[in-house]
Formats: C-alpha cells, sequence, structure tokens
C-alpha cells in the first residue's frame, strides 16, 4: 500500500474465511465506526490479529472516494444528516427524510426503520465506513459525576456500576484519540474534574460572534429550580475537530492534529476552516471520523479489513455457552442483494455496529440475553427547538455548527422531577427547525413576493439575525423503549431490520415545558421575535399540559445492551463483557445505563478504551506474535 | 452583437433587476449561462424572449427607478405567465435551485421533463447569492478560515444592482 492513495488494503471473503480458519484472528469486530475503529488500532497496535467487518463499501479511504460524499452533498436536494452518503439497500440506514406523523396502532414501515410508535424517531445513523462519525457533529463534552448515579441519588432511570472517577483515565484517551479543542479552565463546571496536570490536546475554538452577542444578553439570568437558583452563562463547548495544538500537551511533547485520510493527509484537515458543515460532512477533514484511527489501525499491518460484509447471524456453542463464530453477507455490488455467505471465528467477539444495530444483530440470532434486556432502555436525547429573530445581525450561518451553549440546566435537585437539559447555540440559524437558509428566500420570494433591493434587505435581516436554541434534554432508561425484530421485516439481504418502539415519559415532558420557558425568557432578554412554533401535524408533535410542543431525535441511541452488576439487571459488565458470553463484547453507547446531558461519543470511546484494556488483559493468556517495534510507532497515539 | 448574446446580456439585466447584485457579480459565480440555458431548456425559448421584452420595454418607459420597480411588479412578478418564472430565476440566483414550477403554470403554460426542484449543478450550490448577501460561506464550502466566525459579519451592498435611466432604441 503506498502512502499516496492510502486506502486501507483490503482481504477477500475468501482470505478472510482461510485465515479464520487457520485460527489467525484474535479478535474479530463487526463494525468500522469510532468502537470498533478504536478496539481494531488498540488490539493491532499491540500485535493482535484482527479482522473488521463492516456493512459498507470503503471507497471513502481514498481522498477521490471521500471527495465523492462532499459532491453528493452539494447536490442532493435535501440537505438532511445523510445526505452524503449513498442509499445502499444491502446496508440500509435510517433517513430523517423517512420519518411521517405516525397512526394511532400503525406501523410505518417506509423508512430502514420501521417505526412502531407511539412517537415517531427521526434519529439516523450512518452505515458508511467510519459509521456515524461521518455526520457526526463533533461536539464533546465529559458527561457528570452527577450522573452516573441518577438512580440513587434522584430516584429515576439507571445507576452505573462504574463512577466518573472510573472512566477519568479513558476520557483522557479518547480526548487523545479524536483529538478534543476545548480548554480546561472553561469545562470544569458542576462537578466534571481533570486530573491536576490536564490539558486538552488543542486550545478551544474561538466563541462565535452569534455566541457573544447571545451571551451579552443572557449572562447572569437566574431561574429558581426546586429551592437551587441557576445562573446562566453561555460557554464555548469542547470540539471533536481541529485547533490550535497547545503546546503544553503530555507536559510539554504537545499534539499533532491529524488531517485528512488520503492523498494529501498533511495538507488538508489540520484545523477547521469553518465550513459551517459538520453535520452531514466536514469538507476538508478537520473533524475527527473513525477512518483516521482505522487507517492507523491498518499500518500495524495486523489489520484485515473486509468492507461489504454484513454480519447476519452470531452462533453460540450450546455446551461453552461461548460464540463460535459469526455469519456474514458479502456483496459485490449496493444495486445487486447477491451475495455469498461465511463463516468467522476468532478468540474474541467485539460488536461494534451501534446501539439499534447490535441489538438488532442480537435479537436476529435469537439471543435476547438471560436477563431479557437485548433491545430494550433505549434512549436518546430528545431535543426541543427554540428559535427566534435577533434585533441584529448576529453573523449567523458561520463557523462550526455550534461554539457555545449553556449547561447551568445539567445539574440540580430538580432532575427528581424534570429532565435536566443542556442548550446548544446553533451557528446554522434555523436549519434544524425550517430548513433555512433556503426556506427563508422560498417565503421571502414566494410570499412575501420581494425581489431587488428589499430582497436582498431582508434577507440579510431574516438569515444573519436568527438565532436557535437547541434543548438537549435527557431521557433517561425506560424498558418499554425498546429495538425489536419481524422477520416479516427485512432488508434486501435478507437480514431483518430493527424495530422501533418510542415514547416520551411526563418527566422527559416536563423538561422539555421547561426548557421551552427558559427560550422565552431568553428572547425577552434579547429583544428578540420569538418564532417558533410547534406544530401538531409535525410528525414529533404532543401535548403537555395542555401546550403542544414537537421534539426532535438527538441521534444518541443508547442503552440497548445495558451494563450493570449482574446478568440479571443488565446485558453486559463494565467492561462490555456480555454476562451470557464471555468471548462476546457489545461496545458502544448500546451499554449506557444513563446518558445525562452529554453527547454519547466521548463517553463511549472511553468505555471502548477501558473494554479494550480487559480484552488485551484476556488475550495476553493466550501465545501471542509481539508486533515488530517500527509496526507499533506508526500505530500512533497508542497508549502505553 | 447577435441575437443569442443580446439576449444573455439582457437576462443578465434582468437578473441584476430581480436579484439586486450587479453583472460583476453575477458573472463572477460562472453560472450565468448555465442558468439562462437551465431556463430556456425548462420553460422554452418564447417564453423567455416574452419576460425579456417585457423587461426591456419596462425598463425604457421607465422615468426614474420608482416607476421602474412598479412596472416590474406590475407588468412581471404580478404575472400569471411571467411572475413564477421571474421568482424562480431568484430563487435559482440566490440559492442554485431550479424549483419546479408551480402545477397551475405547467397546466397552462406547458410542462418539461426537466422541470423538477434540483441543484443545477454542484458548483451552483455553492455559487448561490444568498452567501454573499449575509457574507457567510456556503454551507460545505469555502471556509473562511479558522476563527473567522467570531468576528462581527461584513455585510455590504457595494455590489448591488444600479438603476440608470435607458435611452429608447
Amino acid at each position: 500500500m503506498s502512502e499516496s492513495n492510502s486506502t486501507i488494503e483490503q482481504v477477500t471473503p475468501e482470505q478472510a474465511i482461510q485465515n479464520s480458519n487457520d485460527g489467525k484472528y484474535d479478535a474479530v469486530i463487526v463494525g468500522s465506526g469510532i468502537s470498533g475503529a478504536i478496539a481494531a488500532k488498540e488490539l493491532t497496535s499491540r500485535g493482535y490479529q484482527v479482522l473488521v467487518l463492516e456493512a459498507a463499501p470503503a471507497k471513502s479511504l481514498s481522498y477521490d472516494g471521500f471527495k465523492e460524499y462532499v459532491s453528493n452533498y452539494y447536490v442532493n436536494a435535501s440537505k438532511d444528516n445523510n445526505a452524503p452518503y449513498p442509499d445502499n439497500p444491502n446496508a440500509p440506514m435510517p433517513r430523517s427524510t423517512d420519518v411521517r406523523k405516525l397512526c394511532l396502532g400503525q406501523m410505518d414501515t417506509q423508512g430502514y426503520m420501521v417505526q412502531n410508535g407511539p412517537l415517531a424517531l427521526d434519529s439516523t445513523y450512518t452505515r458508511v465506513t467510519g459509521g456515524t462519525t461521518m455526520h457526526w457533529e463533533a461536539k464533546i463534552l465529559r458527561m457528570l459525576p452527577d450522573d452516573f448515579k441518577i438512580k440513587t441519588h434522584y430516584g429515576v432511570g439507571l445507576d452505573w456500576p462504574i463512577s466518573y472517577d472510573d472512566l477519568m483515565p479513558y476520557y483522557r484517551m479518547a480526548e487523545r484519540e479524536i483529538g478534543v479543542s476545548a480548554n480546561v479552565e472553561e469545562q470544569g463546571f458542576y462537578g466534571i474534574k481533570y486530573e491536576p496536570d490536564y490539558v486538552y490536546p488543542m486550545h478551544g475554538l474561538p466563541a462565535s460572534y452569534l455566541d457573544q452577542v447571545v451571551g451579552k444578553g443572557i449572562d447572569g439570568a437566574e431561574f429558581e429550580l426546586a429551592g437551587e437558583v441557576h445562573t446562566v452563562k453561555v460557554r464555548p463547548f469542547p470540539q471533536g475537530r481541529n485547533g490550535i495544538p497547545n503546546a503544553d500537551y503530555q507536559n510539554g511533547a504537545g499534539f499533532n492534529p491529524v488531517g485528512a485520510v488520503g492523498a494529501v493527509q498533511s495538507e488538508q484537515g489540520g484545523r477547521c476552516q469553518g465550513n459551517n458543515n459538520c453535520v452531514p460532512i466536514c469538507p476538508v477533514q478537520a473533524k475527527y471520523d473513525a477512518r483516521k484511527t482505522l487507517y492507523h489501525a491498518a499500518q500495524t499491518g495486523n489489520l484485515d479489513f473486509l468492507p461489504q460484509a454484513v454480519a447476519s447471524k452470531v452462533f453460540v456453542d450450546g455446551c461453552t455457552d461461548q460464540v463460535s463464530h459469526i455469519e456474514f453477507k458479502h456483496y459485490t455490488n449496493t444495486s445487486s442483494p447477491e451475495h455469498t455467505k461465511g463463516n468467522i471465528t476468532a478468540k474474541t467477539f467485539i460488536l461494534a455496529t451501534n446501539a439499534v444495530e447490535n441489538a438488532r444483530l442480537m435479537l436476529a440470532s435469537d439471543l435476547p440475553s438471560s436477563s431479557g434486556l437485548m433491545g430494550k432502555n433505549l434512549m436518546d436525547h430528545t431535543y426541543l427547538l427554540a428559535w427566534g429573530l435577533l434585533p441584529e445581525a448576529a453573523g449567523t450561518m458561520r463557523g462550526t455548527k455550534c461554539t457555545s451553549g449553556i449547561a447551568d440546566f445539567r445539574y440540580g435537585q430538580s432532575r427528581a422531577k424534570q429532565a435536566p437539559f443542556g442548550v446548544d447555540i446553533h451557528n446554522d440559524g434555523w436549519g434544524w427547525a425550517t430548513g433555512s437558509p433556503f426556506s427563508d428566500i422560498e417565503e421571502l420570494v414566494d410570499t412575501e413576493n420581494k425581489f431587488g433591493k428589499a430582497l436582498r434587505q431582508s434577507t440579510v435581516e431574516r438569515i444573519s439575525n436568527q438565532l436557535l436554541f437547541a434543548y438537549m434534554v435527557e431521557q433517561p432508561a425506560d424498558e418499554s423503549n425498546r429495538i425489536t425484530v419481524d422477520p416479516e421485516y427485512t432488508d434486501a439481504l435478507g437480514n431483518m431490520r430493527p424495530i422501533v418502539n418510542y415514547n416520551l415519559s411526563d418527566y422527559s415532558k416536563a423538561g422539555i415545558a421547561y426548557a421551552r420557558e427558559t427560550s422565552k425568557v431568553f428572547f425577552q432578554r434579547l429583544g428578540a421575535q420569538d418564532f417558533s412554533s410547534y406544530s401538531l401535524l409535525d410528525y414529533g408533535s404532543f401535548n403537555y399540559q395542555g401546550e403542544s410542543y414537537y421534539f426532535r431525535g438527538g441521534n444518541h441511541f443508547s442503552g440497548t445492551h445495558v451494563m450493570g452488576t449482574s446478568a440479571k439487571n443488565s446485558v453486559v459488565n463494565e467492561y462490555q463483557q456480555s454476562w451470557d458470553h464471555s468471548n462476546l463484547y457489545l461496545i458502544g453507547s448500546g451499554s449506557m445505563p444513563s446518558i445525562g446531558t452529554s453527547n454519547t461519543t466521548l463517553t463511549l470511546a472511553a468505555l471502548c478504551f477501558k473494554t479494550t484494556e480487559h480484552i488485551l488483559a484476556h488475550l495476553s493468556s493466550y501465545p501471542v506474535n509481539v508486533v515488530a517495534d517500527d509496526a507499533f510507532k506508526l500505530a500512533k497515539g497508542a497508549h502505553s | 452583437m447577435n441575437t443569442q448574446q443580446n439576449q444573455q446580456q439582457q437576462f443578465i439585466e434582468l437578473s441584476g433587476a430581480l436579484t439586486d447584485f450587479n453583472a460583476f457579480a453575477l458573472h463572477g459565480t460562472g453560472q450565468v449561462e448555465h442558468y439562462y440555458k437551465t431556463l430556456n431548456d425548462i420553460v422554452g425559448y418564447d417564453t423567455v424572449e416574452q419576460l425579456l421584452c417585457v423587461f426591456q420595454t419596462v425598463y425604457e418607459c421607465a422615468c426614474d427607478e420608482h416607476m421602474f420597480l412598479i412596472g416590474i411588479r406590475q407588468q412581471i412578478m404580478g404575472d400569471v405567465k411571467l411572475g413564477p418564472v421571474a421568482r424562480n430565476i431568484i430563487k435559482l440566483w440566490y440559492t442554485g435551485t431550479w424549483y419546479q414550477l408551480p402545477r397551475t403554470w405547467q397546466e397552462a403554460y406547458g410542462k418539461s421533463e426537466q422541470d423538477k426542484t434540483f441543484f443545477v449543478s454542484s458548483a451552483s450550490y455553492t455559487e448561490g447569492l444568498l452567501w454573499q448577501a449575509i457574507d457567510a460561506n456556503p454551507s460545505g464550502a469555502k471556509g473562511p478560515g479558522y476563527g473567522s466566525w467570531s468576528e462581527p459579519p461584513r455585510i455590504h451592498f457595494d455590489n448591488s444592482w444600479q438603476f440608470v435611466k435607458q435611452q429608447s432604441v
């Protein structure tokens, strides 16, 4: 393989099967998203032989292949969060554009994810090489220490079997792998703590002008909740994208940002350029995505990568309860369902698809977990949007999608009664709520009948003054929210599709209603005109205490193979190891018992480092061929 | 100047008046020929000719900008046939998107196979004038550089279209 095109060398299905039969593989990993890629890198850099099965094609591993995604995005009339990624009936993915309002008691089977209601959930994930990190926004928050014990502290949801302190060293590893830009002194609030010497790999991204305008208006606003005063302060978010490296990182060793995967890796993506398009694709690859990690895993020479291979069934040996092998279906063309089947065996099996797909695959394999919890406790962050028009041009539509927000409703005793929330200030204005800025032009021209100078002036006032608050509301675990399967609903390859059963509790709704009240106060303080409206016809519409709202999914699927203290109360242990099958690991946000008010990726990545440490300890009981020193060094960022 | 060049010239003038971007700004997008062709392909040469003709007449008859704007409003924007076409031209320039014409228009004046909502090209998306109007880069392209977003936007109207009293030919 030459560095110049950097496409990760791929194995054929026949080679993978032969290697498997020869007993080559220490681990087989299903999925090349962030969890799979980290696991692959950690294992291969220590000399272990790994096969990664990826359901999607791998064209994007070359620079030109990646650029095709960007072109797709430009020409796609829909700019939804999967717009750059081609349809693939052999490994389909949910799209928000498929979601419609559900009729009571009726399933909606139009999209890949079958909607069984009662509420329709428009969350998505991306089934491409690199997984959902291809479209993620890359805001990358640690959870609050309090979030790990919500059952004990507030009587809601589930507790984790581990604490923030247990996860702290792994957060650090995850922040290194992803390459996080943030300033420690701006992030240590509401219990979040760091090792005394810690700095983030890169300095925090500057706040947008919009953030500054909003901060001037609302900083210092006070809200009394459950006897506590919450004082608002606009704060910057940690970002999983390249900024200015911090020379103090790792005691002065500094940090080398990882740029674009492909031909011009050293020239592009080294620093965010403000393309305002983190979701659904960063055109310069300054945003982290899992291909960067996968690429480093491949450089060890210990990775076999098999794309276009959809894991279709997990088989368990009835005598030992160990996983014996995984069956996959390999296709050569996304436009044809023609495929061949193969079986892969290894010492360790790691499912790293995502919370929905991990549960889907296990349930389709008739492995519902002895706890019966496989697929249950599905959580997502519930978003309420509130949007208004500022009295001045705030430069909306510039910068990364979101540079700052409000953390002051994430904590507190009110968590016993209503869901806590974080707030994002969206640099892309009303886009999420209304389809702005295109919808604004349509309205100005077709409804307000503007043209010429009046149109140009109105365009400025209508778009550059926009402000959208996205309230990210915690959803605690609830067994009735779940992923199921049914042989009646299958994809082109005959694999069962996920069925989502989803509702919001009054606890969530109370948090959403309170969030809406805070937005009214913010708009008042800013002198902004409130444009928020929640149509009853919207697919996310619901009523709470006489008021209408609608919600949006946060794409943070979690909880479906929940972690706990015993085989009775959970699917996996604190190492994400299946209680039922000790050589099987289900990794990712599916293991999280609660998600607090943090986007899930940093925590699931931290968990992944903890898990791989456990797997490494386990594998070291087998004889191993230690990797050559130079190959080890190539796997940059490997943690000794 | 042959007829076609003359008409394209008129198209630029019309586009300028409708969008408030001058010919220099419109040429700068590299999309003039693309858009002019798309328009002709979808609504037909005769309709385009009619639109440009009405525009020229309104322009020539107007004593001042106020009168000109009334003429555009009444003779073009408020015309059953030309109004939807003119609005499509505005949206095309601002967003790079050709929007499907209203069904009533298609029924009255003919439906083209190409008349669907689409980006004329991947470049047309990034060349939408709306981004220039608000001093922002098109989302996903032309990143303005690290940290540029912390400064206030520099919104200006230096490249506005100007009404100039025309002499009748």
